[in-house]
C-alpha cells in the first residue's frame, strides 16, 4: 500500500500538467510544475480560484444562452481557456480544468494543461489523416493509370491490327481501301491521342521543354474538347526563371480549379490568366459559373484534398492563396507567389 | 433515306431535324469524323440545342455513351446520365452542356466498310420517358 502511494505521488510530483489542489478556496497541495509556474509568473492561486468560480457560476447561470457554454456544461468537468504571463513576451496558452474532488469537504482540484499540446496532437492527427489520403490517392492513381493501359490503349492497338488484317485478306475496291485506311488511321490516332493524354496527365512534359504557359495552353485545350466549355488562357510571363516545384503548382492548382469549374460550376467561360510582375507572378483563374460558399468546403473532408490541399501547397512555397465566390457570381482563385 | 444517299452535309442536318420534329425528344446530335487528319470526331449536326459549347466538343473514343457507341459499334442508352461527374468513364460531354438525363446513341455505320463512322445520339432533358432497345431501335429508322 505504501509503495503505491509512493507512486501516486510520483506522478502526481512529475505529471506535465500543473496540478494544485484547493480545500475551502485555500490552496493545500501543488505539484512541481505547479509550484515553478507559481514562482516564475509570480501566480496567484487565488487569482486561479476566482476565474474557476465565475465559470462555475456561469455554467449555472439560467440567463445566459451561449452555445460554447452548452458544450462545456456536457463535459464532466469544466475547463476554461486561460491565457497566463499576458505582459510578458511570450504569454503561455492553458486549458484550466475544475474538478471537485470532494462535495461536503469542498475540496476541488484545478489542473493546468498547455494547450500548444493539445494544439500539436490535433495537427498530428490531421497530418496522419493526410498521410492515409496521400496513400489511397497514390494506390489509386496507380490503379487508374493500369485501367487506362489496358482498357484503351490495349484495345485501340488491338482494333487496329484487326484493320490491317482485313486489309490483307480482301479484294477491295479503291474506294473501300481509302475508307478502311482512315478508320485504322484514326483508331491509331485516337490510341495516340490517349497515350499522350495519359503522360499529360502523369507529368506534362510541355512544362519542362517549353515552360508553364505552353503547358498551361495545351492543358485548356484538351480540357475545352472534352467539356465544350470555352477556356482562355493569357499571359506574360517569362517562367524560365521560376523554380519546378513553383511551376509544377501553379500547374496543378489551374487543374485542379478548372477540374472543380467543370464538376459542379456549370460555367460557360473559364479564364486562366499568369501575369509576371517585378518580385512576384500571378496566376488568375476565373469562371462564370454557379460560385458557392467558400468557408463551408473549407475543411478537410477525408476524402477530396480540394481547397485545402491547394491552399497547403501554395504555402509550402511561401505563396498566399485566396478564393472569392459568391452563389450565382462565379468562382475566382488567386495565387500569388514571390519571385527572387 | 437508304445508306448510300447519306453522304451529303445535308442529308445528316435533314434526318437530326426529322428526329427532332418527329419524335419528343429533347435534343438530337449527329457526330461525324472528319475526313481530314487527325479524323476527330465532332458533333457537327445537332437540333435542340440550348447552347454553342457542342461546337467545341471533340469526341473521344470508348468515354461516355456516343464515346462507347464508337468503339464497340453498338447503340448504348442510360437513363440516369447526370450523376457521372467531370473524371468519370461514362461522362458524357454533350450530355452534360445540354442538360440531358437520358440519352441513347447508336452508331452509323460505312456502307463501304461496315465501320462506324460517326454517332447519332438523342435524349431528354427530363425523367419523364425512360429509354429503352425499343427507343434505339426507333432511332435506327432514320438512318
Amino acid at each position: 500500500m505504501l509503495e503505491t502511494t509512493r507512486w501516486i505521488n510520483n506522478y502526481f510530483n512529475d505529471s506535465t500538467d500543473a496540478i494544485m489542489i484547493f480545500k475551502d478556496d485555500e490552496l493545500i497541495l501543488s505539484n512541481q510544475i505547479a509550484k515553478d509556474l507559481q514562482n516564475e509568473l509570480e501566480l496567484n492561486p487565488q487569482y486561479l480560484v476566482e476565474v474557476a468560480d465565475s465559470s462555475v457560476k456561469q455554467k449555472f447561470s439560467p440567463t445566459d444562452n451561449c452555445f460554447s457554454c452548452i458544450i462545456q456544461n456536457k463535459m464532466k468537468e469544466i475547463s476554461i481557456p486561460i491565457t497566463l504571463a499576458k505582459n510578458m513576451p511570450h504569454p503561455l496558452n492553458y486549458f484550466m480544468i475544475y474538478n471537485v474532488i470532494d462535495q461536503n469537504e469542498k475540496v476541488f482540484s484545478l489542473t493546468l494543461k498547455n494547450r500548444g499540446t493539445i494544439d500539436r496532437m490535433d495537427q498530428l492527427a490531421q497530418q496522419r489523416k493526410l498521410t492515409q489520403y496521400v496513400n489511397r490517392a497514390h494506390e489509386k492513381e496507380r490503379k487508374r493509370i493500369s485501367e487506362d493501359l489496358h482498357d484503351s490503349i490495349a484495345q485501340g492497338v488491338y482494333s487496329a491490327i484487326m484493320g490491317v488484317r482485313r486489309l490483307e485478306n480482301n479484294h477491295f475496291t479503291a474506294e473501300e481501301i481509302k475508307e478502311l485506311t482512315t478508320v485504322i488511321e484514326s483508331q491509331l490516332n485516337d490510341t495516340l491521342t490517349e497515350v499522350k493524354e495519359m503522360a499529360l496527365d502523369i507529368r506534362p512534359s510541355v512544362l519542362d521543354n517549353f515552360g508553364l504557359l505552353a503547358a498551361l495552353k495545351v492543358l485548356a485545350k484538351r480540357l475545352e474538347e472534352n467539356s465544350g466549355v470555352t477556356i482562355n488562357v493569357a499571359g506574360n510571363a517569362n517562367t524560365e526563371h521560376l523554380s519546378d516545384d513553383i511551376q509544377s503548382v501553379l500547374y496543378r492548382i489551374t487543374q485542379e480549379s478548372i477540374n472543380n469549374a467543370l464538376k459542379h460550376a456549370n460555367a460557360d467561360e473559364i479564364t486562366v490568366l499568369l501575369v509576371a510582375h517585378n518580385h512576384y507572378i500571378t496566376l488568375e483563374i476565373m469562371d462564370d459559373g454557379d460560385g458557392f460558399d467558400v468557408p463551408k468546403y473549407q475543411h478537410f473532408n477525408g476524402k477530396s484534398m480540394g481547397l485545402m490541399n491547394m491552399n497547403e501547397r501554395v504555402k509550402t512555397f511561401n505563396g498566399a492563396f485566396k478564393m472569392e465566390s459568391k452563389s450565382g457570381e462565379g468562382t475566382t482563385i488567386t495565387v500569388k507567389f514571390p519571385v527572387a | 433515306m437508304n445508306p448510300e444517299q447519306l453522304n451529303s452535309p445535308n442529308d445528316f442536318q435533314t434526318i437530326v431535324n426529322k428526329i427532332y420534329q418527329n419524335e419528343q425528344f429533347d435534343f438530337v446530335g449527329i457526330a461525324l469524323q472528319s475526313s481530314e487528319a487527325p479524323h476527330s470526331i465532332k458533333w457537327d449536326f445537332v437540333a435542340g440545342n440550348t447552347n454553342e459549347r457542342f461546337r467545341k466538343i471533340v469526341l473521344r473514343s470508348g468515354i461516355g455513351i456516343a464515346g462507347l457507341v464508337v468503339r464497340t459499334g453498338k447503340p448504348f442508352w442510360d437513363n440516369n446520365l447526370n450523376h457521372y461527374e467531370f473524371s468519370d468513364e461514362m461522362y458524357t460531354p454533350i450530355a452534360k452542356t445540354e442538360s440531358l438525363r437520358s440519352a441513347v446513341a447508336i452508331p452509323i455505320i460505312s456502307p463501304l466498310t461496315n465501320l462506324v463512322r460517326g454517332v447519332l445520339l438523342a435524349g431528354y432533358r427530363s425523367n419523364k420517358i425512360k429509354i429503352s432497345g425499343q427507343t434505339a431501335l426507333t432511332l435506327s429508322q432514320y438512318l
